[in-house]
């Protein structure tokens, strides 16, 4: 935008009566006017250590697939040798979820999942550490900003909100995707969220507050959000936040996370966007199959998941959640049951304004020819397509090129713009 | 705890001010027994206003000085940072031995550590050295020539920058702190230079160095004289074997072809091709420019009418002087900022309210682990900004951590955080303050200049004022640490 536009554009407010400044505080602040609307909440779920994407959208239709996973391969949806509960749940015919996603399927028969197999990113270095700092940065190589994707799509949008609850980090840290110039608060819990000590002096201290930030300028307007805040999380607290009947959150930190940020999105704290990791995908030694350790962490995905679909229904259409991963697992199973570092991947877009019930790919197939490198999946689709195209039609911004400084997106049609 | 000095001076003011009634508030006190009396009394609170623009918060003492001598021979007292004796900024360093090594033996060390002491160190000399003008300079610079910890190599090598470039040239000569920024390991690592090979030549040194080092994105340059300057660049580089972290031009990076930067034909000269550019660019009126209008701008509000004016001549002094900081700094600070009967307010960085905090309570603190997370939490970590502009200076960026503001005004206000603690007893006994109204007015004196105004102060007091007794100052001063009027300068 042009510089003098943009001054033009801003106006210098002169607040009233400030009772809580002295006579010299500033009688004159900045307001920013170019704003832009809201989009979506955005969820990013982080499966550190590179989930075996294979066998969580199971190429069923590939012979390769059984060929080389004679251990792990989780059985055909029509496998009559394989118990039922075993079995991949067919998508299309030539996709299926693993047994353990089975929660996911009344979101992806109500068209708000959709998959996009053979994803991932250009890097090759296998190196869970740089490929996590890559997609968390949004880059190809690190030679870039230093800053992560979120923090950037937050950073090119102004939308006036300026709650300190807009952007959340889930866990004890902040995501490499959330650092950047917008701070991002991390919560372990909610009840985090207040001002410790002595609940009886720190209620005398937020009147006092309320006080000092009577002001008509915009930094007393961010005072008296950030005591809103307070106040609707202190009647909130993430034991007495009561989710809808119908979702069944795991006992599990991923389960409690979830719930914490459905929390917030339903007290309507300013949450633009959350994210969340969930550990252990790092499946080199006895993976399992359709049941076993990989398993299980499916099962805490998929219920996780499905929970917070079933608790924000009433909100769907403005929230996007996306699921991915640093990489995929190699295509072939290895001497101890596992999966070594491999290349594609997929990822999970869940929403209501998601083209779902669909696995987008363009599937590079399985066989010896169409494998790459030491036998991995190939990429077709490049993550940041999607996340791209989420930042454009979901949440209002087309700043692509701050966000992907390095990369044109193509838009790959898996969320709908939103009306 | 108050350092012993400070504490005995002010205890000799209150001593002195005996006579008065016994609820005159301290800063009563201490102006009837200086000089200009009037200087802190409320409602003329301007060399309060200007010193807390240039110090990381004025404390006492400060204060005391500035009325003595004047402000305007406190600013030159400042401007020669070695005719000020700074044992005690030298002394809070001592410990972390760090930040004397070089970069092959802080290699050898955990990145924890060398991270925390670069932290605790900056933190440190911002609260306790006397040299408050240099250490705001050293803060302008390392912004300015911005260096994030958590990129590559530079968790150590950025120790070695702090030291060698920035603090060793911060109120220096332009064109010796540009050199040695472009020379050191810490900045080619981190803006990828030490990647700049003929080959596959890598802009992004080249491109900073001219758009926010020197010219300004505006200063007449043109992506042509990137791709040069990118060539010029190719193998400066760092070693990483012997002598790891130490500079070295690799003559087989390097494009020794002939380029041509900014209109003037460079021949093949090996690494004397980019220091030539250096050269000029450190003394071009673009930089001149650019510098002078950033460096107003963190003294100066840009609302402000006469800030080109200054701006303008602040570049020509810059010029004049061949490149000296202080000639610019001087003109920035006499005419712009003493000279102006009313300056508008800054909104105070995070680095800002946490120090003014600390220094204006005569706070002891180690500038460990629980103050830094507190600024990592209000958005500015010390280096780790990620982006080569630094962290901004507008209010815009910053109001969202207001919450985190709070946090931290809390925290200290009860002595929450270990390894930092206000002696806030000491500090009410030596103000005489016998009542709460009288603790109120005390500590609005020390973090406002002047008592908050009624009738602000009078909903305040009666809305904290019914806790137990001895938690009533320190949700006063809470208060203030948290109330709008603390997060300006």
């Amino acid at each position: 935008m042009n510089p003098a536009t943009d001054c033009e554009a801003c106006r210098w407010v002169v607040p009233a009566a400030t009772p809580g400044w002295p006579a010299w505080m500033p009688r004159l602040a900045f307001h920013p006017a170019n704003r832009g609307p809201r989009g979506d909440v955005l969820l990013v779920v982080f499966l550190r250590g590179a989930a075996d994407s294979l066998n969580m959208v199971v190429p069923h239709g590939e012979d390769a697939y059984y060929r080389i996973r004679p251990s792990l391969a989780i059985p055909r949806p029509n496998d009559r040798r394989a118990g039922a509960y075993l079995r991949s749940l067919d998508l299309d015919g030539f996709f299926g979820l693993h047994p353990a996603l089975a929660p996911l399927l009344p979101a992806w028969h109500a068209g708000h999942l959709a998959i996009v197999h053979a994803c991932g990113a250009p890097d090759e270095s296998r190196s869970h550490f740089q490929a996590m700092e890559l997609m968390e940065r949004g880059l190809t190589n690190l030679h870039g900003p230093a800053s992560g994707w979120i923090s950037r799509h937050l950073a090119s949008l102004d939308t006036g909100n300026y709650s300190p609850l807009r952007a959340v980090a889930l866990g004890e840290r902040v995501q490499r995707s959330l650092r950047g110039v917008v701070p991002a608060s991390a919560l372990q819990s909610i009840t985090d969220y207040h001002l410790g000590g002595d609940p009886q002096a720190t209620a005398r201290l937020q009147a006092a507050l309320a006080t000092l930030y009577a002001g008509n300028d915009p930094l007393s307007e961010v005072g008296r959000e950030t005591l809103a805040v307070l106040e609707t999380l202190a009647g909130l607290g993430a034991e007495r936040y009561d989710p809808r009947p119908e979702a069944n959150y795991p006992d599990s930190d991923f389960g409690m996370g979830l719930r914490q940020v459905a929390a917030l999105v339903r007290a309507e704290v300013g949450l633009e966007a959350a994210a969340i990791d969930l550990g252990g995908w790092d499946t080199h030694f006895g993976q399992g199959s359709s049941e076993g350790l990989m398993a299980g962490l499916l099962a805490d995905l998929a219920q996780g998941l499905a929970a917070l679909h079933a608790d924000l229904m009433e909100r769907i259409d403005d929230l996007t959640v996306v699921v991915m991963s640093e990489f995929g697992r190699r295509a072939s199973e290895n001497a101890s049951l596992g999966t070594d570092h491999g290349h594609g991947g997929s990822l999970f877009v869940l929403g209501g304004g998601t083209e779902g019930g669909q696995v987008h790919t363009q599937w590079p197939g399985m066989e010896p020819g169409q494998l790459f490198g030491p036998g991995d999946l190939a990429v077709t689709i490049d993550y940041r397509d999607v996340l791209a195209e989420i930042c454009l039609r979901r949440l209002n911004n087309q700043a692509l090129g701050a966000i992907f400084p390095d990369y044109s997106p193509v838009l790959r049609g898996i969320v709908r713009p939103r009306p | 705890m108050m350092e012993r000095r400070e504490f005995l001076k002010l205890a000799g003011l209150v001593a002195a001010g005996a006579t008065l009634s016994a609820c005159t508030p301290a800063y009563r006190i201490i102006a009837d027994s200086l000089e200009s009396p009037a200087m802190w009394m409320e409602g003329d609170s301007r060399a309060f206003r200007i010193l807390n623009r240039l110090t990381y918060g004025p404390t006492l003492a400060e204060r005391q000085r500035a009325a003595e001598i004047g402000v305007q021979a406190w600013i030159e007292e400042q401007l020669d940072p070695a005719s000020l004796p700074d044992l005690r900024g030298d002394l809070s360093v001592r410990p972390l031995t760090s930040l004397t090594l070089d970069a092959a033996d802080l290699a050898a060390w955990e990145r924890d550590d060398v991270v925390a002491e670069l932290k605790r160190g900056a933190l440190l000399r911002r609260v306790y050295s006397h040299r408050q003008l240099h250490e705001t300079l050293v803060e302008f610079w390392t912004d300015h020539f911005n260096i994030s910890v958590e990129k590559g190599a530079c968790w150590y090598l950025k120790t070695v920058d702090d030291r060698q470039v920035i603090r060793r040239h911060a109120l220096g000569n332009f064109r010796d702190l540009l050199w040695a920024s472009a020379h050191s390991p810490a900045m080619l690592v981190y803006l990828d230079n030490q990647a700049n090979d003929r080959r596959a030549p890598n802009e992004n040194y080249a491109r900073e160095l001219l758009e926010l080092h020197t010219l300004g994105v505006d200063g007449g340059y043109a992506q042509a004289d990137v791709m040069e300057m990118a060539r010029c660049l190719t193998g400066w580089t760092v070693k990483d074997r012997f002598w790891r972290g130490q500079f070295a031009f690799q003559s087989g990076m390097h494009d020794e072809g002939t380029k041509r930067v900014l209109g003037v034909q460079i021949d093949p000269a090996g690494q004397a091709e980019a220091e030539s550019v250096i050269e000029r660019l450190a003394v071009h009126p673009a930089t001149a420019r650019h510098l002078a209008h950033k460096l107003t701008r963190r003294f100066l509000d840009p609302s402000l009418d006469r800030a080109p004016e200054v701006e303008r001549r602040a570049a020509a002094a810059f010029q004049a002087s061949g490149g000296e900081i202080e000639a610019m700094l001087r003109v920035i600070l006499l005419d712009g900022v003493v000279a102006n009967p009313d300056p508008t307010p800054k909104f105070k960085r995070p680095i800002n309210f946490v120090t003014s905090g600390l220094r204006m309570l005569q706070t002891t603190t180690n500038g460990g682990r629980p103050v830094q997370d507190h600024l990592s939490r209000m958005g500015q970590p010390l280096f780790e900004w990620p982006t080569p502009d630094g962290p901004p200076d507008e209010m815009a960026s910053w109001q969202g951590g207001l919450f985190a503001r709070w946090e931290f005004a809390y925290d200290l206000a009860r002595n929450e955080m270990e390894g930092t603690e206000i002696g806030l007893k000491d500090l009410l006994q030596a103000a005489k303050a016998e009542s709460l109204g009288d603790a109120f007015d005390a500590l609005a004196n020390l973090l406002l200049g002047a008592p908050l105004p009624e009738p602000a102060r009078a909903e305040v007091l009666r809305r904290i004022g019914k806790v137990p007794e001895h938690d009533g100052p320190a949700l006063l001063l809470a208060g203030l640490l948290a109330s709008p009027a603390f997060q300006w300068h």
